[in-house]
């Protein structure tokens, strides 16, 4: 009855054993496996069958699953596409995706707190984000064309603006809704707004920031394969796609199209699915309510 | 020390844009070192009472002063100790603890975090997220979060109202024994008139506006006390008798004529 070490509830144990967790890793890529193997199967024949339907009925060649396969499998060793090895587009594709994304975070954070946690800040800035957020990205290629003539650049900028916005609006969203009693009790231990912005505010939205990341992500993912293809960056995924077409190397663009899909892939299963079960986990039902 | 003068909170109600008033007129002087339980039922304004003397809100009409000064907002030397605990989730239990702490250096805002959880009891379960603890080691992380400001007075807003009855009696016991080490006042709000029986020097009795403030009970029953000995149970009973002569208590922000 005087111990006070344990109370009725037992908790979970702090430090964890490694391995039972790596054990649990395991567990889990083979349980991804096992459950994505059906709905790749139903993909491969719908595509099989398209491939043989279009062929037959306009005759023009139209890649299956296996040429698009081997296809992928010459470039990754090396085969040029237009000049340029396939991972020298990816790399590059990936190079503005990370910069046009870092941009749009930093700027989106900024903005982001600013309107949330000010009345003045609110009025002055959202509007232009709720607006902005209406746009589609390839509307912007006149203004990127203005601002940075043909090239990456231009790219960059289109990928920025376009992943901006949903990550504002999560940090307005997220810093609104913080729990009051955290504001009053960093407030009641001596937190001037420096200390409440950084270390309360911020933290306290992260389920919904990292919601809007993603959303944000998936926008700059679109547009910069568009962007790639209209604004002519002379390398990149996007753009290699579209000028496979004049070669009628259609087989090239699909696997274009398949490495796309793949590192889209990778970083939402293998960055954002680990980073929102470990928020979600900690910030107990303040992420659940994010996630349905 | 803590010094309330016709203290007066309204708030405006949204739809009606009526002044509704939470608090109406209270003068209470709390003494130091004394354990002062407001005790009422819920929706009589007595989390708004003890807003006022965090500093959270300001007053409508009427003063609060602490120490001879006017409060005018939070600061640590009243540390609140809140319904829900109101722990960050993002930090351990040992960095919650220490985030009062930061003019400290590192070293001993560390060691000052253990040495409070360790009086607590929590010393194995500083690096516990709060996800991981039970709802009374929440909120004895968050008695230790308070006292670690070294305050002159803790307020309390019905801290133990969502645990259950066992564990609740181990936390009353657990804050009896930091309240006689530390010499903390405490003011305590609760529903419960057993519990403002078994741990207060005094209780306040309110009610809704505009009887706030109904009355007071000296509790001269000596310590330590017998949970279910005759002069607590009495004295709940007299306790409940106070507080069924109080009007029933409709929540501020819906009453009846509200209601159209």
């Amino acid at each position: 009855m005087a111990s006070f070490t344990a109370g009725p509830t037992s908790p979970v144990p702090v430090a964890e054993s490694p391995s039972p967790t790596g054990w649990r890793a395991r567990q889990r890529v083979r349980r991804l496996l096992l459950d994505s193997i059906p709905g790749l199967l139903v993909l491969l024949v719908a595509w099989q069958g398209l491939a043989m339907g279009v062929a037959q009925l306009r005759g023009v060649g139209f890649p299956t699953p296996w040429e698009t396969c081997q296809r992928l499998g010459s470039l990754l060793a090396g085969t040029p596409l237009l000049d340029a090895s396939i991972y020298r587009h990816v790399t590059d594709s990936l190079g503005r995706w990370v910069l046009g994304f870092s941009l749009a975070t930093t700027v989106g954070l900024l903005v982001g707190l600013v309107a949330g946690a000010w009345r003045w800040g609110t009025r002055l800035l959202l509007p232009s984000v709720q607006l902005a957020q209406l746009i589609p990205g390839l509307a912007w290629i006149p203004l990127a064309l203005l601002l940075f003539g043909i090239g990456p650049r231009a790219t960059v900028f289109m990928i920025a603006v376009t992943a901006m916005p949903p990550i504002a609006l999560s940090v307005v969203g997220g810093v609104r809704h913080v729990d009051p009693s955290y504001i009053r009790a960093a407030r009641m231990m001596g937190a001037g707004p420096g200390t409440l912005l950084c270390r309360v505010l911020l933290p306290a939205a992260l389920p919904q920031i990292l919601t809007g990341l993603r959303v944000g992500l998936g926008n700059a993912w679109r547009v910069l394969v568009a962007g790639e293809m209209i604004v002519g960056t002379g390398t990149g995924i996007g753009y290699a796609i579209l000028q496979a077409r004049w070669t009628l190397d259609y087989a090239s663009g699909f696997a274009c199209i398949a490495i796309i899909g793949l590192l889209g892939l990778t970083v939402e299963r293998g960055v954002f699915g680990p980073l929102e079960r470990l928020v979600r986990r900690r910030w107990g039902r303040l992420g659940e309510s994010e996630t349905c | 020390m803590l010094t309330l003068d016709h203290l007066t909170r309204t708030f405006t109600s949204a739809p009606s844009g009526r002044e509704i008033l939470a608090v109406d007129g209270v003068s209470l002087t709390v003494q130091e070192g004394e354990f002062l339980c407001l005790l009422g039922p819920s929706g009589c304004g007595k989390s708004t009472l003890l807003n006022l003397l965090a500093g959270f809100i300001p007053p409508s009409r009427g003063t609060v002063h602490f120490a001879g000064q006017p409060v005018i907002k939070p600061a640590p030397e009243r540390a609140v100790v809140f319904q829900d605990a109101a722990l960050f989730p993002w930090l351990t239990a040992a960095q919650n603890v220490e985030f009062g702490l930061r003019r400290l250096p590192r070293k001993e805002r560390r060691q000052r975090a253990l040495d409070m959880l360790g009086q607590v009891g929590l010393a194995d379960f500083a690096r516990a997220h709060p996800h991981e603890l039970s709802g009374g080691m929440r909120q004895r992380v968050a008695i230790a979060r308070a006292l670690a400001l070294k305050p002159k007075v803790l307020l309390m807003d019905e801290p133990f109202g969502a645990l259950d009855a066992n564990t609740r009696e181990h936390v009353q016991d657990e804050l009896l024994r930091l309240w006689e080490r530390y010499q903390t006042t405490v003011v305590f709000v609760t529903h419960n008139v057993h519990e403002a029986a078994y741990l207060a020097d005094r209780v306040a009795v309110m009610g809704p506006a505009p009887h706030s403030l109904c009355g007071w009970r000296r509790v001269e029953i000596p310590r330590p006390r017998d949970r279910d000995g005759q002069a607590v149970l009495e004295l709940s009973q007299a306790l409940r008798e106070d507080l069924s002569q109080i009007p029933c208590c409709v929540a501020p922000n819906r009453r009846p004529e509200e209601e159209q």
